[in-house]
Order: structure tokens, then sequence, then C-alpha cells
């Protein structure tokens, strides 16, 4: 890297020289009396590097500007005033192109610039020095320069040093004169590394296991029970399905009978959940998500296909093709490589060095692609009666789809009314095709493909994106920041198999730092790199570059499994030292970007509620399958496997910071709004969780009401209540308890204000539905309010 | 209007402030007090609480026109030259290539007339709205940075391209709310989200409580309105009673946590949850509004959202984004835009109809309008059923009430209304006219994060003066 820069600026000396060489004294001197002042009064700007901005992509504050031209081509050609754009444009001959926009110029200045052309239009003017500084830092930023092979730094204080990870986080900490914190108690930890991994709380026979477990491997053999756990698949499948845009449904249909549900995108969530539990390596799940079909392994096992939903599972964007394309490139890169490909769509990329060929180099791979007619059938047949009643609806429900397709062509032309009512009826059979599909337990396994089209063709650059606006054609091949010189142009089918070895390649300097960067940041709260999926020029540099390396080139090392990765991280004292706050240390680091403490995190929606399930006992641990569709999201299934409509994502989703499946989301916005603060007071779920906690019977066999409540912290927090809570906690259900009691001689179903069950606060809140329920004993309120409370949503 | 006469007052002690929180909290365990053990933990929670944020209502610094903004949201990019930016050069080269630009002039399959004493010239879509046009202050000449659906919606909303606060956020944060037991900034939306999601009404970096509280009024029930609103189980003084034991766990459980802010807007959502189950609800209500406001609104998606933001606006809520959208017309247009418009015509005429008669109409900013235009050419993908590709540098925004002047339309699109030429109006010029108009400074109204002084308008903005009652 210190090679590149010093031959940078070696060859920026010598252009300097080489200008100033061009010119003689009265060229220059003719320069700056005579066109400088014209170029700046009435170029400036719309075409400098200053201008609010720049039109036409033409920049004039520069002699590589004038010479390389904008979006009209070179606007001047030395020598010859009238083949230059620039010329005729100032003359107002073209009422199309006429410059400066405002006024003419007058006469002599128009002159002078033919004359400076004339002259070959000698230029003094460099790049200016922020565009300099930029370019150089285009080359050189960190992210393109390969993973480099570091050595843990070493530390004073060994002692404290677990694992290599802790001794690049020690190393930093040291600079800042910063200790870490102490180790976590173990039912902090076993808290933490349960929610981390599986996404629901341990039981508390695992913590009490752990607790007395004192072997030095006792965290170990945790981690090794969570990573083996199938609900580990659930945690992390559903980290990737928020990068992977994921939804049941089209948003968007292509044709209009078409309908929006997608009956099979579930195939491709199972096969990611699947992936995560059999460790399948990062590199084999990149290639098989890109190009699955052209892989001999899937000859051997067709389930693989599924995986080809990353790129199919987005919008269908009304049948613009260009957006579906623009769609699946952007999850490509952005998911795989952290780079925001899709803003050269429409011009060079404003700060990364992605050329806008690079975009239509990557359009025409993906243009060279088509999704089949018939989807593959991935799944055995098994003909049974249940199969053969399908079998019959499905064909009956296809051969008037087919029916009424046909007539469609007919009917537009004779008779409007008849058109319309078979339009609605070809969308109604569609919608009932779909419900069949996703529904029926024995309907075939479909993957969701992309296949390549009978020839590759590469694609034409849209200028300004515009897609009838078509520029030079450009060859099908990688980008050009993440390649060696003369990159190869793809020939293989789509070249999608191709590109597929390119993201996944050891030399690739981003993919294994992308998926470290996003590994580390589930675990701590924040990634090395605070934007997931953009480590271009404008994201934060790493806060431990050489660690962000390390993990990655180990991570490859290890044959690019994800667990060895969670266990190297995991297994550190970094990971498993407490979250105690230090008021000295916070001035220091406020955003704890060092990591001298672990960070509490609050629990995404869906452990949140699978917690709630399993805590209450009713948590279905069932893997894999079809969705549920449940838009009040009460069912006992994991909310991984609830149906997702991306057109209308389900309000309590909404409310909680769900990734919209519109686009790439590596990390959640986290809000903090009434609506989650009413889920918990109010919804009938959690309610009937609270209810249910005091009816288990290792609640109802305590004899006390001490060891009652010591039941529910620990079956609810997975820790024993400290001593002021205990008195809280007690003073509460007694307080509640005479409340109840003082009102119990009056029959609770009375209707009159005056015989309310709860006394002097006699007010009611307003009865859903017309429905007044009975209202909850002292200890359902406490439990609820145990659920209530930050403890259960964050994770510390 | 007195917006007090909708609390119910016998509630209000069971309604505690943090700081009354605090001190109960701190009062209640005799020698083995939660305040002994916390003492420093309470008595620091106590002390920024006194710096902290809250919705009280303040004075702006400077006059102010208006108190209250409605935010009707068109996002989609309506047409600009189909609705308001009349372009009788289209019609005369119908079909044929606008010189210097690509492609074939597209016609407006619409009529426009002049209308009112103004004489304004409105597109036959919006036929109840333009016999308002005397109300209504027409911006011709918007231009924004980018014409992708996504990224100019944020901008409309937020100013910029990054996580920054929303325009309802910076209002709240200035003016706080004339209601303490609502939200002060909803937004609503009539279905799923929209196109950027949360960042349209996010707080960013302003204290959790300037945060939009987002609804979806395409809910058959007032129950699922807000979902969760109502609970058939615990009456609110019992719920008083369960809060405060929730909130003295978390104060004793915050010991160890880390995320200060996090943890005080969590508190503020749940103070504030209490208080909407009593208020809330009935703010939501349209059965309490007479048969003959709910037929003038029309029984619409759209009639019900702007119904609703009336009763809100009534009740002091400062800030409420309408969600309309749909106008993404590549193709179609004829039909679909006309579809659109029909859906807002009616709700909103009777809305400005509506604010007028309750007299809050100068007191509220209307605001209709999308994230960009469109081209005057026909789009490439619409075939026989013509439509139009987006267009960053011309679009029309629509102000209304709140010391707008009506009656007057402000700046000019080109010939063919591809691009705004005479007096530009930029989406941060649009910011700093509406915060003008709510009495601030734009440049002045600042809030320090990470060492910097932030901005709505970052180093841009200028002021529509000319716009001004």
């Amino acid at each position: 890297m210190k090679s590149r820069i010093l031959v940078f600026l070696f060859s920026a000396i010598i252009s300097r020289g080489a200008f100033a060489a061009d010119l003689t004294p009265s060229q220059l001197e003719f320069f700056e009396s005579k066109i400088r002042p014209i170029l700046a009064d009435n170029c400036y700007k719309c075409h400098s590097a200053q201008a609010e901005k720049v039109k036409g992509s033409l920049l004039l504050d520069s002699r590589e500007g004038v010479l390389k031209g904008g979006d009209s081509g070179p606007v001047i050609v030395p020598g010859d005033p009238e083949k230059s754009l620039l010329i005729k444009a100032v003359r107002y001959i073209d009422p199309d192109l006429q410059m400066p926009k405002k006024n003419k110029l007058p006469d002599e200045q128009i002159a002078a610039l033919e004359q400076w052309v004339r002259m070959g239009a000698p230029d003094p003017r460099l790049a200016t020095a922020d565009q300099k500084k930029f370019n150089d830092n285009k080359t050189n930023h960190w992210a393109w320069q390969p993973v480099k092979r570091v050595q843990p730094p070493t530390v004073e204080e060994n002692g404290w040093c677990l694992t290599p990870v802790d001794n690049f986080i020690f190393a930093k900490l040291a600079e800042k004169n910063l200790k870490p914190n102490p180790p976590a108690d173990k039912r902090t930890l076993i808290r933490r590394a349960t929610f981390d991994l599986i996404g629901l709380p341990p039981t508390p026979e695992e913590v009490q296991a752990f607790v007395d477990d004192n072997s030095p491997e006792a965290f170990a053999k945790v981690v090794d029970r969570l990573l083996a756990s199938p609900h580990y698949g659930e945690r992390w499948g559903r980290h990737w399905l928020d990068v992977a845009r994921y939804s049941d449904t089209k948003g968007q249909p292509r044709r209009f009978f078409e309908d929006s549900i997608n009956p099979f995108a579930w195939t491709y969530r199972d096969y990611v959940i699947r992936s995560f539990n059999e460790d399948k390596p990062y590199n084999m799940f990149v290639m098989e998500q890109i190009a699955a079909d052209r892989l001999t392994t899937s000859q051997r096992n067709p389930t693989n296909l599924t995986a080809l939903g990353f790129l199919t599972v987005g919008d269908h964007f009304m049948g613009m093709q260009n957006d579906v394309i623009n769609d699946r490139i952007d999850a490509v890169c952005k998911g795989f490589l952290g780079l925001t490909v899709t803003c050269a769509r429409c011009h060079d990329h404003k700060f990364d060095p992605i050329p806008q060929k690079d975009y239509y180099s990557l359009r025409g791979i993906f243009d060279s692609c088509v999704e089949p007619k018939l989807e593959p059938v991935v799944s055995p047949i098994y003909v049974t009666p249940a199969f053969e009643t399908y079998h019959r609806q499905r064909d009956k429900l296809a051969f008037e789809e087919t029916n009424l397709k046909d007539s469609l062509p007919k009917l537009r032309k004779s008779d409007q009314e008849a058109f319309k009512e078979a339009r609605r009826t070809l969308q109604n059979v569609e919608h009932q095709i779909a419900m069949l599909d996703l529904t029926n337990t024995v309907a075939p396994m479909h993957a969701m493909v992309l296949e390549d089209a009978a020839r590759g063709h590469d694609s034409p650059l849209f200028i300004r994106g515009e897609a009838g606006n078509r520029g030079e054609t450009v060859p099908r091949r990688f980008l050009q920041v993440l390649s060696a010189p003369n990159r190869p142009i793809y020939t293989n089918g789509s070249g999608r198999l191709e590109l597929a070895f390119a993201i996944a390649s050891k030399n690739n300097p981003l993919t294994a730092r992308v998926m470290v960067n996003r590994i580390w940041e589930h675990h701590f709260g924040a990634g090395f790199v605070p934007t997931p999926d953009d480590f271009g020029m404008m994201s934060e540099p790493p806060s431990h570059p050489e660690l962000l390396d390390y993990l990655a080139q180990s991570f490859m090392d290890n044959g690019w499994s994800i667990k060895k990765l969670h266990r190297l991280i995991m297994l550190s004292e970094v990971y498993q030292q407490s979250s105690a706050g230090n008021p000295r240390y916070a001035e220091i680091d406020p955003g704890n970007r060092l990591l001298w403490r672990a960070n509490t995190h609050r629990l995404e929606f869906e452990p949140l509620r699978d917690s709630l399930l399993a805590i209450g006992g009713t948590l279905d641990t069932n893997l894999y399958g079809r969705p549920v569709q449940n838009r009040a999201l009460d069912s006992n299934r994991r909310t991984i496997y609830n149906f997702v409509d991306r057109a209308n994502i389900a309000d309590v989703l909404v409310n909680f910071d769900f990734a919209d499946p519109a686009m790439v989301t590596g990390k959640r916005y986290e809000t903090t709004v009434p609506q989650q603060a009413l889920y918990l007071m109010n919804n009938p779920l959690v309610i009937s969780l609270a209810k249910r906690l005091v009816a288990m019977k290792e609640f109802l066999s305590q004899d006390n009401d001490e060891a009652k409540l010591k039941f529910l912290y620990e079956r609810i927090y997975q820790r024993l209540p400290e001593p002021l809570e205990t008195q809280l906690g007690l003073e509460f259900v007694n307080a509640t308890q005479l409340l109840d009691d003082s009102a119990n001689p009056v029959p609770p179903a009375a209707e009159s204000p005056k015989l309310n069950p709860r006394g002097k606060l006699a007010k009611h809140q307003p009865p859903a539905n017309g429905k007044k329920a009975a209202p909850l004993t002292a200890w359902q309120e406490f439990a609820q309010a145990l659920l209530q409370a930050n403890e259960t949503s964050f994770v510390n | 209007m007195n917006p007090d006469e909708h609390r119910m007052v016998d509630l209000e002690d069971h309604f505690l402030t943090r700081r009354q929180f605090l001190q109960r909290a701190g009062m209640g365990f005799g020698a083995l007090s939660l305040a002994g053990l916390l003492g420093e933990g309470l008595f620091s929670a106590a002390r920024a609480l006194e710096a902290e944020a809250n919705l009280l209502p303040k004075t702006p610094p400077l006059p102010a026109k208006a108190k209250h903004v409605v935010h009707i949201f068109a996002q989609g990019a309506p047409s600009h030259v189909d609705t308001w930016d009349y372009k009788p050069s289209l019609a005369k080269l119908d079909g044929q290539p606008i010189p210097g630009m690509d492609g074939v002039a597209m016609a407006s399959p619409f009529k426009f007339s002049k209308k009112g004493k103004s004489g304004i010239e409105v597109s036959e879509v919006f036929p109840q709205i333009g016999e308002r046009v005397d109300d209504l202050c027409v911006i011709k000449s918007m231009y924004t940075d980018i014409p992708a659906h996504e990224v100019a919606t944020i901008m409309m909303n937020t100013g910029s391209r990054l996580v920054r606060p929303s325009l309802g956020s910076w209002v709240l944060y200035g003016l706080g709310s004339e209601n303490q037991n609502m939200p002060g900034f909803v937004s609503l939306r009539p279905g799923g989200p929209p196109p950027g999601g949360t960042a349209n009404w996010q707080s960013s970096f302003l204290p959790g409580l300037y945060q939009g509280v987002s609804i979806n009024t395409k809910v058959p029930t007032l129950n699922q309105l807000i979902e969760n609103i109502r609970n058939p189980n615990t009456p609110l003084p019992e719920q008083r009673r369960q809060l405060d034991l929730v909130h003295k766990l978390n104060e004793l459980h915050s010991q160890n946590m880390q995320k200060e802010a996090q943890l005080e807007a969590r508190l503020e959502a749940f103070e504030m949850a209490f208080k909407m189950q009593t208020e809330a609800t009935d703010a939501f209500d349209l059965n309490k509004e007479s048969a003959t406001t709910r037929e003038a609104y029309g029984r619409t998606s759209q009639g019900n959202q702007l119904l609703i933001a009336r009763r809100l606006i009534e009740r002091g809520v400062r800030f409420v984004q309408v969600w309309a959208g749909g106008w993404d017309h590549h193709q179609d247009l004829e039909e679909k835009l006309a579809d659109r418009a029909k859906d807002i015509d009616q709700p909103l005429a009777a809305f400005i109809q509506d604010l007028k008669q309750r007299g809050l109409f100068d007191e509220t900013l209307v605001v209709w309008g999308g994230e960009f235009g469109r081209k005057p050419v026909r789009d490439r993908n619409g075939g026989d059923n013509p439509g139009r590709d987006h267009n960053a540098k011309a679009f029309t925004t629509v102000l209304a009430g709140g010391g707008v002047r009506g009656g007057m339309t402000y700046g000019e699109t080109d010939e063919f209304g591809n691009a705004s030429v005479k007096d530009k109006v930029h989406v941060h010029d649009l910011h700093a006219t509406i915060l003008a108009l709510l009495g601030f400074d734009h440049k002045k109204l600042t809030y320090r994060y990470n060492g910097r002084d932030f901005r709505l308008t970052e180093t841009y903005g200028e002021i529509i003066k000319p716009v001004f009652a």
C-alpha cells in the first residue's frame, strides 16, 4: 500500500511539471487574463467542483475537466474551434445548445475563446487540491486493500487475554488508558450467550448447570451446546433474511392478474436456516445464493436450488425489469460486498470508485437471466390420496386459468363488461392457485430459481440511467475496484457463476470482512464498521481494523466456518465482560467503540415475542415449513415462520422496527414508541402468558410468597431477586390483594360503576369489543409487571 | 377551542411525570429505601431531568403565523403538468420530440381551467380543491436532488439522505405540544409503511419523545387503529399501580444499564402509552363526528385520515403527517392519476372548509405535495397507455392556511415543465419557510450532537417570503 502512494505522488509531480512546461509565458498570460475570467464568471456556477450541482457532468475548472467533457462528450477539440461544442454553445447558433444559459457572451469574449481553442487550449490548471486528495483516497481506501495477515499485538496485562481477539481490544483500550470491565456474572453471561445464539432465554436448569460447572471449559460447553441447537439457525437465519429483503409476497406483481403471494418463498427461508444450522461454509453459501443452478452440488442435492431465492425473493416492481435487476444488483453488492453499487445506475458513483460502466457490467449479467415459467420441484412426491386431491384441484384451477387467459384478447375487443369480469375471475383463480400451493401441505416444494438465458449478452450503458438513452455497450465482468488489471470478461452463460466465484474468492477484500462485521455487530450491538451494508468511502473507518482483518483471515483459514467464528469471538474475555458503567470512561469513549464494557442490547421483536412464549411455556419448537398466516402474530410458532407481506407489514412488526423488505437491512433502526409499551401492557398474548405463569404447577406448589416470587424471577429473568426487589414485589402483591379483598364482597360482574371491584379507584377502561374480562389477580398482575419491565426486553 | 375539555381531568393525578415518579419512588420505602440504595443514581437522574427534553409547549423565538402543521404526502411523485402546472405547449407538440429533450411530448390528458377569483389554472382532476384555490398557495418551481422515490421521500421529510431527524421531530423539539396526553407528532398511513419507513418520522439524534408515532388507519376498528390501546382486564388506576411498579423495577435494574437515553425514552413511552389510553381512543374515534361531517369528508380512507388529522390538531397535536401516496404513474397515467386525485380531492377540500369553520385554518399550515415531479415526455415503458418518468428538476407543492397567502402561485417551470426556472424552491427552502411560519429562524433551531450543532436545513435554505400572507 505504501508503494502505491509513492507511485501516485510521483506521477502527480511529474504531471505537474509537464503541465507547466506545456505553456509558454505568453500562453500563460493569455489564459490568465482572458480565459480564466470568462470561465470563472460565466461557467463555474454550474461547471466546477464548487458548483452546488454540476450540470451535464461537465467540469470547466480544471484542465482534465475541459478535456474530458461532459454527458455530451468532449467540449473542445484543441486546435479546431469549429468542431468544439464549447464554441458552438457560446455562439448561440443552435437553439438546443446555448451557453451561458442566461445571456450570450459579448463578441470579444467569444472571439477570445475561439482563439484559445485555436491555440490548442493551453491550460495551466490542475485538478483542485480537494479533488486530488479525494482521488488519492479513492484508490487507497482501506476496504479495497487485501485482507492482511496480522499478528495479535503483545500486551502488558496478558492475564486478561483469553484469546487473540482480546489482545487487539486490550491494546486499543490501553492507548487511552482504559481497562476492560471484569467478567459478567455467570447468570448474565449464559443469558447473553443464549439470546445471542438462539434468540431464546436459557431454561432455569441450563442456568443452574452452568452456575454449578466450575470447570474452565464451562462456558465453551455452553457455546458449543447452543451452536448445536437447531434454534441457532432460526436466530441467525433471521439476521440474514434482513439482508436478503425476505418477504412471502411480490410487492407489486408483474402482471395485473398475477397474485401477490410467492407461495414458495419459504423454501428460501428454510434454506437459510438450514445453512446456518449445518454451518455451511460461507463461501459456499454465497455461491449457492448467486448461482446454485450452475453448481454441480445442486445436481446431487436439488434442494440447494432454493438458495436462489436470494435473487428472486425481491419486489416484482410491476414487471419493470430494470428495477428488478437493480434490486438484485443491490442485494448482491450490499449483502455480500458492502458496496452501494446501485448508486452508479445513473452516473459514476459520487464517492466510491465505481464507474457507471461497472453497474452495467453487472446489469448485463442479470439481464442474461430468466425466471423459468415452471419452477423446479425439489421435494419428492408421494402419490397419496391427499396428493391426488391436491393435484385435481390444482389441475382444475390451471385449466380455468388457461381458458380465461385465452378469452381475454377477444373479449377486450368485443365486450368491455365481460372483459372486466373475466379479468376479475382470473385474478381470483390466480389467488386460489397461490393459496393452494402456499397452504396445502402436500403441494410439492418449488425452488424460486433464476436460470441463464439461452445466450448471454452485454448491456448498453443507460445514460443518466434512462433505459431509452443508450450509450456504449459494456462487457460483463466484475467491479474494477475489486479486480486486478485486465479483469476477465465473463463468457460462461450469463456470467453469474463467474461473478459468484469472484465474490466468494479469498482474494476478494470485502466478502470475508463484511460477513465478519455482520457477525460482530450482532454479538456486540455495533460492527467495527457501523454501516454493515456500506464499506465505501462514506463509511466510518473500522474501530479495530487489525482485529477485523485478523478475524476475516481466520474466518477464511477455518474454511469459512461461521460457527468457528462465533466460538472465537464468544470465548474471548471481551465478549464475556460485564456491562457495568463507568462515568469516567463514558466521557472518554461515550459510544463504547473501544469496548471497555459489554453493550446492553434491546431484543428485536422476534426474540422478544419468542422468549415470552418460551417463558410462558407455550413455544412451539418445530422447525421449518410453510409460513404461519397470522397478522396478529399470536401463534405459538417462532416469529421467523410468520408470513411476511412486504406490501403490508403487520403493524406490530412496524412498531417494533422490523427490517423493511424493500431493501437490504444489515442494521435495523431502533425506535422507542408508545405502541411498544402498549404491546407489553395490553396485548392479549402478554396477558395470557402472565396468567399461565402463575398457573404453572411449579408456581402453585411453592408454599410461601417469597418462594413464588423467586420462581417468577428465575423463570422470567433467569436470576434470583435482590432483597429490595423481593421487598418491592411482596409489597405490591400484598397491597393488590388487599384492594381485591376489600372489593370482594361486591359481585365483580356488576355493571354499576359504584360496584367496581377496585374500590375507590373505580374507573374502568373502555371495554374492548364491548367485553369486560375478569380483572387479573395480584400475582398475575405482578407477573405481567415483570414482563413489562426493561429486563425482559434487554440483554445485559 | 379548548383542548383541555377533552382531557379526563379526574385521572390527571394518576398521570405521573417522571419527576413525580422519582420523588415517589424515593419516598416509598422507609429505612431501606430505594433512594438510599440508589442515592446517587436517582440524584443524577433527577438532575438530568432539569435539562431534559419534554413535550411542554414552548413559545417560538419569532412571531409565529402557524401553530400546527398537517403535511399531506402525495408519495410516488405526482405529475405537476397534469395537476397544477398547465403547459399548453405540450398539447401543441403532443407526440413530437421536444427540442433538447429525449423522447416525445405527452400532452396532458386533462383539461385545465381558471378557478376562483385568483383565476389560477387547475386541472379537472381536482374539481373540489379547485373551488378552494383562493385559499391555496401553489409553488410551481420546486426541485430536489435525486429522482429516486425512497431517497427523495426521506429528503422531503428530513432534509437529508442520511439518518436525520424528520421535520415533524424538529417542530416538536422547537414548539413542544399543547397536549401532554397525546404524542405531539403523529404519522397516519393507510396500510403498510411508505418507502423509507421509519426514516420518514424518526427523531434520529433528537430525544426519542420527538419521534413520530406512526398509525395504520386502514383497519376496520378503533381498537386496531392503535393496537393494544385497550386492556380488558386491568382498570386504569390498577394499571397505574402496575406501571409504578414497573418503573421502580426498571430503576433498580438500570444500575447496570448504560443506554440512559434509551431507557429515558422508554420510560416516556410507557407513560405516553398509559395516557394515550384515555385520550387517543377519543381522538381517533370518528363515530363521534356527525354524519354530515363524515359525508363531507367522504367515508374513504383519505377522508378518514384527514378527519382524524383535524381531530388531532384540535387536541393540540403539533404535527400530523398524512400519507396519501400512489402517484408513481409510469403508465396508465390518465386512469391512475385521476384515480389518485379523486381520492384526495373531496377530503382535502372538506378539510380546509372544516378548519375554516372551526377557526383553525389560520393557525394550521397545510402542505400537499410529493417528493419530486415527472417529465413532460412519455415514459417509454408506458406503451399504449402512457405515463411519465421521474423528474427531480420540477414539481409542485401546495401550501394553505397558517400564515400563507391564498390565491397565489409562486415560481415557474420552463415552457414544457421540464425544469424549474424562475424563483426556484429547493426542499431546504421549503423547510426554512415552514419553520419561519412557525416562528423559527431555521439557522438557529439547532441541536448539539456529537460536538456539532445540527439543523434541519444543514447549510442551505432560503425563506420564501412572498408566500407569507
